[in-house]
């Protein structure tokens, strides 16, 4: 962070301060705000002007943004040529929740990218679905990606296909199609709940390389005991920006990280205040002071 | 063009905004929005999907069946359970009663009580009510096929968990005998085995865990089997000294032990998952709703 | 000691089905032959009970059956638990379902609660029902719950069960219970139920679960916490009344030292095979 970020981002905060407070100070009259969240609509307005300035940053030069090595999305390219060369499907699973989960519409993102690779290497992809909605979204994903790879006749319809709406009706039908078909590669990308397990060990079954990404938090162990590689929380969450490499998408990564960093300080300089107004030094806490 | 990239995108930033914002505005009609209506249009639109799913379902299926491929019979026995479960949701209800006793049919009914002789009087059950009622065809079937299913379904998660596991921890190195450890520790902590489990023995796997932890950093064997055998006399001499009592010292206890790893380093962890994942969800919607990300809508 | 190192390598390296196979042993045999085992209670557990405990008598507790079939065994002893110390000091039960299953559960558990307790409809409970929605339903219920229920599941119209009189939203109730298997449940109702209205919230949830609750259970949103199984055990153990949570204990207990055993003669194979692949 240099010197003119460090500026324009002290700027903004103190702007966006005070925009909060002349908020809380209206006339009854014209009165609309919620006073009791206004920390809360501050630290959003504060992370939306991060997250616009790193675009604007981003779009001027993106190559200063380094973006990390993440050795499960590198891995997909490998699992596609692999099903490739053993002349078998690409089993992709996007979760079991519908599109109002930002999961879900993650995991279809990344659809997208795998489909693009499906296309050019001519492999096949088998998308099962739970819910219809998802269905949808997901055939309209990958029919794109056939498009921009010029493969528009190799789309079918049925590659993405709705099972059930049910969790365990759905994870049974999901084994069904891996034992039957013995993909090469199965990609876990969504919200996914106890079923988890029991696609990641089917999957390990047949021997099948296996990719999960989710940001489901007690799953997480699970698709790491079982997967070859697994996507966890942000990662998953940053798995568009990687494999898109759009300088916007990435400058919303670091968004992430620069607001990770000021929460961090936040943290830290609530514990002193914490501490300090404990050991009877101040006679102020800040959390108490924010109402948080 | 504009139908298929502008008004989606249009959509997804009003209502995306107004969901957003509408959290910091006292009004009435905002809240009433943002609380109920937003969602409930939701689930309006999702329940009409349904339909789209039911066709593909049952139109895969079919054209298993017809095509005869691989495993078709499995799609004969999900194509009639479909036609099943649509015939006792919608026209066959069942429960019919007579009395205390229930019949799934009509005429079951009828003839109990012509063959009873009785002055009792069929009651069917009302439409709605019969998903519910005791008796009815839509209860028998969650109860008889739903539920064992479900549960059986559910019930492979032990077995998973035990391959799984078995597959997975190895101590290959220091971080991977620290899991080893806690997963062993919360494992038999948890369950009331564990407080069988004197601190006593613990303390004597953790000697043990100690050398192969110092075998990663000394090659020297004489030190590591000399620390080995002087930990084993340690917790010896330690247990004479406390009578061996089967619940101190507390630290090495498991039930005490798996309660400070789940509430300490693990939430520790967790919570720092937390907010990680809640910040990827606060920038992923703020992309969407500024437009700046369009896959969803098939952008590439 | 070749032949020892051979046995393990040997059990180090068996099929799955055979892991399998032992498991389901683990499970059944105690389950036919019950062995009783210490119960101990843990902090989080007696929080719900001490937090339910604290309720005034007569008051109106509100209970989410949010889970179906397939997690019955661990959260409806919970359930069953949470209706029986309830019933104990005559509170009245309100019973909501955002799972479309939770009603049967709810049905069965009152059917197993009405064989001690010679419940009354409408006196002691009211099963509200299932209402598709998800967290709009729990949002509806805190603002205007006849908006979210016009009818009891029933059928019945909320305006003539005088149960139901002055029960118009979340603040009415003094205490809500969620016996939770996923989505929607437990965060759900902290984050719209509980948080905004104020309301102590206590909840039950799968094994899996709980870590992901617990922050909310130290910050004092939610509480306390049954967790899983042994959580529905150690219930059962402070209300008294030992049931199939205690029962399946021993089954626990047995299927996790197999897992341990496993993993601990996996790990010997591990070293065994490294040693004699270095050596060669």
């Amino acid at each position: 962070m240099d010197n003119k970020q460090i500026q324009t981002y002290s700027l903004g905060f103190i702007g966006i301060t005070l925009f909060t407070f002349a908020l809380t100070q209206l006339p009854e009259s014209i009165h609309i705000f919620q006073s009791d969240r206004a920390v809360m609509f501050a630290l959003l307005l504060t992370i939306i002007m991060v997250m616009l300035n790193e675009v604007k940053q981003a779009r001027i030069s993106s190559d200063s943004i380094f973006l990390r090595t993440i050795p499960g999305l590198k891995a997909v390219e490998e699992a596609v040529g692999r099903s490739t060369e053993m002349g078998r499907p690409i089993l992709y699973v996007p979760g079991i929740m519908d599109m109002n989960e930002v999961e879900t519409v993650a995991g279809v993102i990344i659809l997208g990218h795998v489909a693009q690779m499906t296309a050019q290497y001519e492999t096949s992809l088998d998308v099962p679905v739970a819910r219809s909605i998802v269905m949808q979204a997901a055939r309209e994903s990958c029919k794109e990606a056939y498009l921009t790879q010029g493969r528009p006749e190799m789309f079918n319809e049925d590659m993405v296909h709705y099972i059930t709406d049910d969790q365990f009706a759905y994870a049974a039908g999901v084994n069904g199609i891996m034992q039957r078909d013995k993909p090469a590669a199965c990609m876990y990308m969504g919200k996914f709940y106890a079923e988890s397990l029991l696609f990641a060990e089917t999957g390990n079954s047949i021997g099948a390389i296996q990719i999960a990404g989710t940001a489901s938090q007690a799953q997480i162990p699970f698709f790491v005991t079982a997967c070859d590689y697994t996507l966890m929380g942000e990662e998953y969450f940053a798995a568009s920006a990687y494999l898109s490499r759009k300088p916007e998408l990435i400058a919303g990564v670091k968004t992430q990280d620069m607001v990770k960093l000021m929460l961090i300080s936040f943290i830290g300089v609530a514990l002193l205040s914490r501490a300090l107004s404990d050991l009877g030094l101040t006679s102020f806490n800040l959390l108490t002071l924010l109402g948080l | 063009m504009f139908l298929k990239r502008y008004i989606p995108i249009g959509i997804v930033a009003f209502f995306g905004s107004l969901t957003l914002f509408g959290w910091f505005i006292d009004n009435e009609s905002i809240e009433a929005f943002v609380n109920d209506d937003a969602t409930q249009w939701y689930d309006i639109i999702a329940s009409f999907a349904i339909f789209l799913g039911a066709l593909n379902l049952l139109k895969l299926q079919f054209l298993k069946v017809i095509k005869k491929q691989q495993g078709w019979q499995y799609s004969v026995v999900a194509i009639v359970s479909f036609f099943f479960a649509f015939t006792i949701g919608f026209f066959m209800k069942g429960a019919f009663f007579v009395g205390e006793d229930v019949y799934f049919t009509q005429k079951a009914a009828e003839q109990a009580i012509a063959v009873s002789g009785s002055s009792e009087v069929m009651i069917p059950v009302e439409w709605g009510a019969h998903i519910s009622a005791e008796g009815g065809l839509f209860k028998w079937m969650f109860d008889s096929i739903f539920t064992p299913l479900s549960a059986t379904m559910f019930a492979l998660l032990a077995f998973y968990v035990a391959s799984a596991s078995y597959r997975a921890f190895r101590v290959r190195n220091f971080e991977a005998t620290l899991l080893l450890l806690a997963g062993i520790i919360i494992m038999l902590g948890r369950v009331p085995v564990g407080s069988l489990i004197t601190p006593w023995m613990v303390m004597y796997l953790l000697v043990f865990v100690g050398a192969i932890f110092m075998s990663t950093y000394f090659r020297d064997r004489k030190i590591i089997f000399g620390s080995f055998v002087l930990g084993l006399l340690g917790v010896t001499l330690l247990g004479i000294n406390m009578d061996w009592n089967p619940t101190q010292p507390a630290i090495f206890f498991l039930p005490s032990l798996q309660e400070w790893i789940y509430t300490v380093p693990n939430l520790a962890g967790a919570r720092a998952i937390m907010i990680g994942i809640g910040l990827g969800i606060i920038v992923t919607s703020l992309r969407y709703i500024f437009g700046l990300e369009k896959s969803y809508i098939g952008d590439q | 000691m070749k032949f020892l190192e051979d046995m393990i390598l040997k059990f180090g390296s068996v099929d799955r089905r055979f892991i399998f196979l032992l498991i389901g042993l683990a499970v059944f045999i105690p389950l036919l032959r019950p062995i009783d085992l210490p119960i101990r209670t843990t902090p989080t557990t007696e929080k719900v009970y001490n937090a339910i405990d604290a309720i005034p008598a007569n008051s109106k507790v509100l209970m989410s059956f949010d889970y179906g079939p397939s997690t019955k065994p661990e959260i409806h002893p919970m359930t069953l638990g949470v209706m029986r110390q309830l019933l104990r000091k005559d509170h009245q039960i309100y019973i909501t379902c955002l799972w479309p299953d939770g009603l049967y559960m709810a049905l069965d558990a009152l059917d197993e609660i009405n064989k001690e307790f010679d419940l009354v409809e409408y006196e002691d409970y009211v099963l509200l029902g299932f209402r598709p929605g998800n967290e709009a339903i729990v949002k509806g219920l805190a603002s205007d719950l006849r908006k979210v229920y016009t009818v009891d599941a029933k059928g019945v119209m909320l305006a003539d069960i005088p149960m139901m009189d002055g029960v118009n939203n979340l603040k009415d109730f003094q205490f809500i219970f969620t016996g939770s298997a996923g989505y929607p449940g437990t965060f759900e109702w902290v984050q719209y139920g509980g948080d905004p209205t104020g309301v102590p919230l206590s909840s039950g949830t799968t094994s899996i679960q709980v870590n992901e609750v617990m922050p909310y259970v130290q910050s004092g949103q939610v509480r306390g916490i049954l967790a899983g199984m042994p959580g529905a055990a150690e219930y059962e153990k402070l209300i008294g009344t030992p049931g199939i949570a205690i029962q399946g204990m021993a089954a626990q207990s047995f299927a996790h030292l197999v897992i341990v055993l496993f993993i601990v003669l996996g790990n010997l194979a591990y070293f065994i095979t490294e040693r004699r692949e270095r050596k060669y």
